[in-house]
């Protein structure tokens, strides 16, 4: 049964999958309403969501704002992957906690408190699903450059999302070749067990090898190619910013989407009043 | 140009490059898999940090710390949508500083003893740094924190253990042996692909002079209060029954009003200055 288990979570953990939900997450969500936003105005958004929720201890307000992350994170149509690494993480942060507290004499008390915690997190981080998830990375990076943030950050989103699946590639032939020439030790006791633990990370370590080698090549090509159109430069000149900046427009939809969420907040904040937590 | 400088402004940007694919593919792969928990301890392959520490070593540290940490925070953290906020800064700052500080020391990639205890180094640096912030986040973060029992016992305890875990288990594991089975086989056959002369003690990258040490301590510091303060909600805005009446209401409308003028301000300013160009 387990190992029945087990066979079938590998199957699905394989490094094709990863790749598909990767690049599904970055380029497959293009036509929700999220991601047709200005990504300047979502990234303000984010900044709002990513920073308030600390400063509030409410816990009606900060419920409020964890539906609503909850809501626009489930219009972006965000891979399910993605939601569930999030998931796991908050979860066993928390329960980890707890989970010790109570050999200290932890109580009910430690458990709320924590969850307040919990919700603050939560909150941060589907707000930052939604805005990095739901966006295209080319348009993601624009809107960071726009702000002034360094060209360099913006050209590694870019750079990231491209020579993700090549890499990802590379390093799964690599280790197919391993497998290839290698045998791997019986796994039926124990020991043998450990020992084929030992023998799969050291190969994954010693695959780093030859990718390094690879990636080293594709670097210099790659920056090579970028000198070849000015990068160091055109990445300081703000008429090729002006340019490159021109197709960022922030309209209707954009006002209503900021209308929407302030009166979100508005209506939380009346609510606890009301409730008067 | 001087013998020690030797590196141009390409060639930094290939090392950045080359630090940010291969660490971001590492760390996205390790965000992925699973951790095996065997009671409370972990085995997580969760430290990759033996492929940006070899760059660090062979090729300009700056470069490749600053590169491993952006790569870092791009694949997994923006790719994935974990995208933390301002508590990202303050784990990009660790790895720069404890990689940037391993690259420097090794003057000589060749005499392996320099080599172990630096990448043992490393990572207890990385790892004290970041363990120090988590339990101040949690110190502040949590109102009453020694009045809720249980939690800053079990907070020690699990971070203190995380720390022993990860330093025996990633550190001489993950770190030190990978690393002293990468650097003398890359040594002298990777540089030639970026273009570069193999590092000897004559041509090594500078020391850390004591002026930059300290810059990088206060920049450290100043972001693990930003952390801190973020976590900790100063009292500022205390949305207590009565705060329809009170002076908060007022402070807090006073501060909306000014962050929606600065917001606005730079925007118009951000718009006329690319229109100018």
């Amino acid at each position: 049964m387990i190992e029945k288990l087990s066979e079938s979570v590998m199957d699905k953990v394989s490094i094709d999958f990863l790749r598909d939900q990767v690049l599904k997450n970055a380029y497959g969500n293009d036509d929700t309403p999220i991601a047709a936003l200005d990504p300047r105005v979502l990234l303000l958004w984010y900044l709002f969501f990513g920073i308030v929720p600390w400063f509030l201890n409410d816990v009606v307000v900060l419920l409020g704002f964890f539906v609503l992350t909850v809501v626009t994170t489930r219009v972006a149509r965000v891979a399910p992957l993605v939601l569930f690494v999030f998931a796991i993480g908050v979860l066993s942060q928390t329960g980890y906690t707890f989970v010790v507290s109570l050999f200290f004499e932890g109580n009910l008390d430690t458990l709320a408190s924590l969850l307040v915690l919990t919700l603050k997190v939560a909150t941060c981080s589907l707000a930052s699903i939604t805005v990095f998830s739901g966006l295209d990375p080319d348009r993601l990076s624009n809107g960071l450059l726009w702000f002034g943030v360094p060209e360099r950050l913006s050209f590694s989103i870019a750079f990231a999302y491209r020579i993700l699946p090549i890499l990802m590639e590379e390093l799964q032939n690599i280790l197919l070749s391993y497998r290839l020439r290698g045998r791997a030790p019986a796994h039926d006791t124990l020991m043998g067990k450990i020992r084929w633990l030992i023998y799969q990370v050291k190969v994954v370590m010693m695959s780093f090898y030859p990718l390094m080698l690879n990636t080293a090549k594709r670097s210099r090509t790659t920056v090579e190619a970028l000198e070849l159109k000015g990068y160091r430069y055109a990445s300081t000149n703000t008429k090729v910013l002006k340019i490159k900046l021109s197709s960022l427009r922030a309209g209707r939809r954009e006002a209503i989407f900021v209308a929407a969420s302030v009166a979100w907040v508005a209506l939380c904040f009346v609510v606890s009043r009301i409730v008067g937590l | 140009m001087p013998a020690n400088t030797g590196y141009t402004q390409s060639q930094k940007l290939m090392t950045f490059v080359l630090s940010m694919s291969l660490y971001g593919l590492a760390t996205l792969i390790s965000e992925l898999i699973p951790s095996v928990q065997v009671g409370i301890v972990e085995f997580s392959v969760e430290f990759f940090l033996f492929i940006p520490l070899t760059l660090a070593m062979l090729f300009d540290p700056l470069s490749a710390a600053l590169g491993a940490a952006t790569g870092e925070l791009v694949f997994s953290e923006i790719m994935l949508g974990q995208f933390g906020g301002i508590g990202e800064l303050e784990k990009f700052l660790t790895v720069t500083i404890a990689l940037y500080i391993a690259g420097t020391l090794v003057r000589d990639p060749r005499n392996m003893r320099t080599v172990a205890i630096v990448s043992l180094g490393c990572t207890a640096l990385q790892l004290a740094m970041s363990a120090g912030v988590d339990i101040c986040k949690v110190v502040f973060a949590v109102e009453e924190f020694e009045a809720v029992p249980g939690l800053p016992e079990s907070v020690f305890f699990t971070e203190g253990f995380a720390l022993a875990n990860d330093l025996l288990f990633s550190g001489i594991l993950f770190c030190m042996l990978p690393t002293m089975f990468l650097v003398p086989r890359l040594y002298g056959k990777i540089e030639p692909l970026l273009g570069m002369k193999p590092r000897t003690p004559q041509n090594a990258p500078e020391a850390p002079s004591a002026k930059l040490v300290i810059a990088a301590i206060a920049c450290f510091v100043i972001a693990a209060a930003v952390a801190c303060f973020a976590e900790a909600g100063f009292t500022l805005f205390e949305w207590e029954a009565e705060w329809a009446e009170s002076e908060s209401a007022v402070f807090a409308g006073i501060a909306v009003a000014a962050v929606v003028a600065i917001v606005a301000a730079f925007w118009a300013r951000r718009n006329a200055q690319l229109k100018a160009a």
